[in-house]
């Protein structure tokens, strides 16, 4: 059979990166528009040609590229996720004076990195399509290059992501020496040498809490989310979260039927997990800047996708960052919407009055924070319902109480920004919403109908996720 | 021949020595440089125990490791000169600017 329908979508987004930089180069142009465009054509392209392999299981290179249904559908979802950033940042990076074609290059090979995590059967391509993502968002967090608080995000996002990327080779390295294998969902429940594997699941397991921030290593993630230029730390907040937790899950799934000392690493996470619910969410009510908030409340949905993983609940999981996809987007979105020359506004101080100046964009905004709070009709409660149903269903009842209470802890938080918005006056200069930046409204428009419709008409979109799921198992 | 088992401890020692200079050291340059360390210890671990005809494929792992580092290598340090550019100090205890 032929390599090229499973190598299609990969193809196509790694070479419109690669297009999209040469591009930059040869063509200096003031307006970096024609780049936008291209690469949406470029994430449309490659999304069609996934959907193309839905069904079908399509395999390449002996299985070390396999597109099941899962990986289908969670490519949709990243690059689905791209596009959004992509147009998020079109008005965005002219305004912030950070206008450089590589904004698109490096977000498109980000998202190529992306797919290649989520469609590889091979561990040694998991991790080269981890550092392609990573080596290009070290990048991305800089890209401001005249800001001292980008500079800084990107110096701290380099070094913690690559002692982390030395920590998942090293773990790699033992656990290949432990079970003689590379495949993804037989390496941590194979073993010829038990120990020596178990060694090496822990090293890499903890490469991926660092890359994943979950506590105990969570500290570098709020300065680089605050840091970074705020449609990069949307993308951020969603795709490497998303790809890493399904790898984590491929990983998994076999290793909890019948790995070596299951029942201690299980309680390891059972205690990272709850570790990463509580601190985030305590963390989070002492935050008064708004971009540094949401990065903590990203480590508590960091939390709960855990919560999935260790439920064995492919199809909660998936639904969930079907949803979180939307819920992220649209805050940070319109988080990017307030920002003026040169100066991002994201301090609680700015959002006093926003309700009453901007009546649109602050129901939007108090629409995607009840989401990400949990609060029904949106889909955030729908996701939230599934993933602790399914977790009480497995017997983690305790985990699950947890969970509810870092939930309310966050609605603390996330309403307090409701009421600076319709309940205080604002101070000192007022931030204002360009309502000039239609490719940001179109984002936040899609994010609300997509909040909104995962959680009055989910069944559409739980047929999709239920044989995606299937396709793990 | 020398057995596996003395250069799977070597790549240890080196890992391990690896995150102590991570730790200890306190600018970005020679933290990075331990970093590199540890890859190479992951790269010998990886030699270590893929000796024998059956396991060519982790001897072409490190290669891509290899691959990996250079990248990492060429982004951080553009990363490292823009922090000097800034700040013209490369001390990990003059980046606080981002805290709460």
């Amino acid at each position: 059979m032929s390599v090229f329908p499973a190598l299609g979508p990969l193809l196509a987004i790694a070479a419109g990166a690669l297009a999209v930089i040469l591009a930059e180069a040869f063509f200096k142009r003031e307006n970096k528009d024609h780049l936008a465009f291209l690469s949406l054509a470029v994430l449309l392209v490659s999304g069609w040609l996934a959907v193309r392999l839905w069904g079908r299981n399509a395999e390449a290179f002996g299985g070390t590229l396999r597109f099941d249904d899962a990986a289908v559908f969670l490519t949709l979802l990243l690059l689905a996720g791209t596009a959004f950033v992509v147009l998020m940042g079109m008005r965005h990076i002219v305004r912030q004076r950070m206008n450089d074609g590589e904004f698109y290059g490096l977000l498109l090979l980000a998202a190529a990195g992306l797919v290649i995590m989520v469609s590889s059967g091979n561990f040694v391509a998991v991790f080269l399509g981890l550092e392609v993502l990573s080596v290009s968002s070290y990048a991305l967090a800089g890209l401001k290059r005249g800001d001292e608080r980008s500079t800084e995000a990107a110096a701290k996002y380099f070094l913690i992501g690559s002692f982390a990327a030395a920590f998942i080779v090293f773990g790699l390295a033992l656990l290949f020496g432990g079970s003689g294998t590379l495949e993804l969902t037989e390496i941590a429940a194979a073993g010829t040498i038990p120990l020596l594997a178990l060694a090496g699941l822990a090293l890499v397991l903890g490469g991926f809490a660092f890359k994943l921030a979950l506590v105990p290593f969570h500290m570098w993630q709020p300065d680089v989310y605050e840091g970074a230029p705020t449609p990069v730390t949307a993308f951020f907040a969603f795709g490497p979260k998303a790809a890493g937790f399904l790898v984590l899950l491929r990983l998994l799934l076999p290793y909890w039927q019948s790995g070596f000392k299951k029942e201690a690493v299980f309680s390891v996470l059972w205690a990272v997990a709850a570790a990463t619910m509580l601190v985030s969410s305590l963390a989070a009510l002492r935050q008064r800047n708004v971009k540094r908030m949401l990065a903590y409340s990203s480590i508590a949905h960091a939390g709960y996708l855990l919560i999935a993983v260790l439920s064995k609940d492919a199809s909660g999981l998936l639904f969930y960052l079907a949803n979180y996809l939307f819920l992220s987007m649209g805050a940070f979105g319109v988080l990017a919407a307030l920002g003026r020359d040169g100066v991002e506004r994201t301090n609680l101080e700015d959002f006093a009055g926003l309700g009453a100046r901007f009546p649109w964009m602050g129901g939007l905004f108090a629409v995607f924070v009840f989401g990400l709070a949990g609060f029904p009709p949106t889909g955030g409660f729908l996701a939230k319902f599934y993933v602790f149903s399914a977790a009480v269903r497995e017997g983690h009842t305790a985990l699950v109480l947890i969970a509810v209470l870092s939930s309310l802890i966050s609605v603390y938080y996330y309403l307090r920004v409701v009421v600076f918005m319709y309940m205080r006056r604002s101070e000192g200069e007022e931030a204002a919403v360009d309502f000039e930046n239609p490719p940001l409204l179109l984002v936040l428009f899609l994010c609300l109908y997509g909040v909104l419709q995962l959680g009055i008409f989910p069944s559409y979109i739980l047929t999709f996720v239920r044989r995606a799921a299937e396709s793990l198992f | 021949m020398i057995p596996a088992g003395w250069f799977l401890s070597l790549g240890l020692l080196l890992f391990v020595l690896g995150i102590i200079a991570f730790f200890v050291k306190r600018d970005l340059l020679t933290q990075f440089l331990s970093i590199e360390v540890m890859l190479g210890a992951g790269n010998l671990a990886f030699l270590a125990l893929a000796r024998g005809p059956a396991k060519v494929e982790a001897q072409v792992i490190v290669f891509f490791v290899m691959t990996v580092a250079a990248a990492e290598a060429a982004v951080g340090m553009a990363i490292i000169l823009l922090v000097h550019r800034r700040r013209r100090s490369i001390k990990t205890e003059d980046l606080r600017t981002l805290k709460g």
